[in-house]
């Protein structure tokens, strides 16, 4: 896993594709980019969103999500996860997953449930920065 | 004992600090009472411990030089 300050880049996404090019054993790759979406609370749309990650905890959970994803989809080869840290701006991308296989059916699963995982399971929070520069810290749903 | 507390998320910011370090800790309840003294308002708060980057579940046995975390709901991607 590898986190970034501020939004993942297109130069960052088309690297990662680049790369799951070079396994000739691969016939499937899912790709997922999570987008900063310009939601609106008490009248206020959001401008952007600050991110925080407890690091020294991330690396070690995003290994077990890896172990997790690789031991239930078994032609999973691949799984690339890149989340930002800082600022990322409202359609900015703040998350990517990419998973290749050899096949479309684990890549596909295995790629939604990685990013379930992601979301449930990395110490990782958000606030939102409403367009009067106001804040306020988001859960999940 | 010596041990380090983190605050993230929401916590970092009702404490003013993402960092705190507290001595002549006796045990976790010990800890817990002092950070509870020092920051009332946490209470109000939802979040999971996480001692040397490991979740932990209950009230878990601490040794000088650990690293305990206050973590609020997770909330990335």
């Amino acid at each position: 896993m590898h986190l970034i300050n501020g939004p993942v880049t297109t130069g960052a996404i088309s690297e990662i594709i680049a790369k799951g090019g070079e396994d000739r054993e691969c016939g499937a790759h899912s790709l997922f980019l999570g987008q900063v979406r310009r939601d609106q609370a008490d009248g206020k749309f959001v401008r952007a969103i600050e991110y925080s990650v407890y690091e020294e905890m991330v690396i070690p959970e995003a290994d077990k999500i890896f172990k997790s994803i690789m031991s239930e989809f078994d032609d999973v080869k691949t799984i690339e996860i890149i989340h930002s840290k800082g600022l990322v701006k409202a359609g900015e991308i703040s998350l990517l997953v990419m998973v290749s296989a050899g096949h479309r059916d684990h890549s596909s699963k295995a790629c939604a449930k990685a990013v379930e995982l992601i979301k449930g399971k990395l110490p990782i929070w958000k606030k939102e920065i409403f367009e009067d520069d106001s804040a306020q810290w988001r859960e999940n749903e | 004992m010596e041990i380090s507390v983190l605050f993230f998320g929401v916590l970092s910011e009702i404490t003013g600090t993402s960092r705190k370090h507290y001595s002549g800790i006796k045990s976790f309840a010990d800890l817990k009472q002092r950070i509870g003294d020092d920051f009332p308002e946490i209470v109000h708060y939802n979040f999971r411990i996480a001692v040397n980057n490991k979740l932990v579940n209950e009230d878990p046995l601490l040794s000088s030089g650990d690293e305990v975390a206050y973590l609020p709901p997770f909330a990335g991607g």
